[in-house]
């Protein structure tokens, strides 16, 4: 164990500006493949919850394509295929490595939605419907509000998730704490000291991710439905 | 007020309506009873279209429900329902339950929405209850929301169906109490029900459902004490 003692921190101080501007463009690329990823991913959960198949059907091909072929492979296909051949151009590897997160969490946050939305009893719609609300309205009024609690767990998972797996847009040379390390090993030949700094910042980040988490998990499932009524029997 | 021409209604398969016609006039309150499985739920679900109608029409007061020209979500703010299971919005306190629809529908403002639902709770016997959520509630007094948050949209029809099934028996007697008064404050009501006495005492006439038709209907007094049809004594000798 003797490379414990012989560890050299001050390369990885020598690059402290990489590390930093790494763990920059990592939190962007997450929160920001996470943002477009539950937007998107409504509509797509929704659409997998459509009766039309017309609606159904290509929702159902986009999450079965994203979900059953792994991220690096969209990552390439994205950035070296896929916009290139709608842009004509490179719009940047930023762009490239966010959009494959989007596309990508989108396709597992709609699975998310459409299960939240089918564990809500059919009787709630049709209540809502028999009021004389449409569907739309009883969606928004009754049955996303009601999912939405039982969402919050699996979306947190998520999240985490995606902090860990936009690390794979090192491939296409995005800046991110990965990139860092990897720069930093290539300089120095050393492996030890510039991944497990990596590996560090990335625990430290899914830490404060996992905390976060549970406070919205606290503050969501507030309980609007007590077990028990006030006397302490067993409600209904 | 109702009209039913020749209704069918079929689950694949399967033929759960077979050509049912009635008339249901306006303040008119008719009992449903019949056998488990006999249609009864699906008949009251087609006429306010929760279930689509295979053939035959529904009409309510002139407008024909299963015409694609017809905005079924009109139609639906003049039919109230009630179901066995209550289906109150967890996620709601009481008055919310109430207030929900006709705010959003209506467009009514809060106050006078919460003023119109207190009045709807006081009715029930619940007022004090208003901003309670509805698993705080016995299955009696949330039934009984149930019935404001539909009498809430000011309605022409309601419909119940087997409104007291899904209670503890010390607790049915208050939610037919409630619909014993809007009966008498002249709601036109179609009422699914197991209770024979309610319906004895409430309807004006009783349909008696068996096998997707009807089978006989008349006033509670002829159909509880001399029913003609064979099935229709078969049903009672069971049950009464
Ligand atoms: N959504 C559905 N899909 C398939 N079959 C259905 C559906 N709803 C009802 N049925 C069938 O239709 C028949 C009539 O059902 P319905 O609920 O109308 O009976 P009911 O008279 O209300 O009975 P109960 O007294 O048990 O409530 C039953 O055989 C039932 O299994
Ligand atoms: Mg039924």
């Amino acid at each position: 164990m003797d490379f414990l003692f012989n560890l050299r921190w001050d390369i990885i101080w020598n690059y402290r500006d990489l590390f930093l501007q790494g763990i920059w463009i990592t939190i962007v690329l997450t929160v920001c493949g996470y943002i477009g990823g539950v937007i998107f991913g409504v509509f797509l959960g929704l659409g997998k919850t459509s009766k039309r198949k017309w609606i159904y059907w290509p929702c159902k091909l986009y999450v079965d394509l994203f979900r059953g072929t792994p991220l690096l492979v969209q990552i390439l296909i994205i950035h070296l295929a896929l916009i290139p051949s709608i842009f004509g151009q490179s719009l940047g590897v930023m762009f490239s490595g966010i959009a494959a997160l989007i596309l990508n969490s989108a396709a597992y946050n709609a699975e998310i939605f459409r299960a939240g939305i089918e564990s809500i009893d059919k009787g709630q719609t049709e209540a809502a419907r028999s009021l004389g609300l449409t569907q739309g309205q009883a969606m928004r009024k009754v049955i996303l509000p009601q999912a939405f609690r039982r969402m919050v767990p699996p979306l947190g998972n998520e999240f985490i998730a995606l902090l860990k797996d936009s690390s794979l847009v090192m491939v296409i040379a995005v800046n991110d704490i990965l990139y860092a390390a990897k720069v930093v090993a290539g300089a120095y030949q050393r492996f030890w000291e510039p991944y497990l700094t990596a590996a560090v910042l990335y625990l430290v980040l899914t830490y404060v991710v996992t905390k976060l988490v549970a406070y919205v998990e606290r503050r969501f499932s507030i309980d609007y439905n007590p077990r028990k009524n006030k006397e302490g029997r067993v409600a209904r | 007020m109702i009209k039913i021409e020749n209704l069918h209604k079929t689950f694949g398969k399967l033929e759960v309506l077979k050509g049912i016609d009635c008339e249901i006039k306006e303040k008119e309150v008719v009992c449903v009873i019949g056998p488990s499985g006999s249609g009864k739920s699906t008949f009251l679900r087609c006429i306010n279209l929760l279930e689509e109608i295979t053939d035959g029409a529904v009409y309510i007061g002139g407008a024909q429900v299963n015409d694609l020209k017809t905005n079924i979500n009109d139609i639906r703010t003049e039919v109230g329902m009630v179901f066995q299971q209550f289906n109150l919005f967890p996620h709601m306190s009481v008055i919310d339950n109430v207030t929900m629809a006709p705010m959003l529908i209506r467009k009514i403002n809060k106050k006078a929405a919460e003023e119109q639902a207190l009045e709807l709770l006081a009715k029930v016997g619940l007022k004090e209850k208003a901003y309670n959520y509805p698993q705080q509630l016995s299955g009696g007094q949330q039934q009984r929301v149930a019935i404001a948050r539909a009498l809430a949209m000011k309605p022409k029809v309601m419909l119940f169906d087997e409104p007291t099934s899904a209670l503890d028996p010390e607790m049915v007697q208050e939610v037919l109490d409630v619909m014993k008064q809007l009966a008498k404050e002249g709601m036109t009501m179609v009422v699914v029900t197991h209770e024979m006495g309610f319906a004895r005492e409430v309807a004006d006439r009783v349909i008696f459902m068996d096998g997707g038709y009807i089978v006989e209907q008349g006033l509670p007094s002829e159909i509880f004490s001399n029913p003609q049809n064979d099935r229709t004594k078969a049903f009672l000798g069971k049950i009464l």
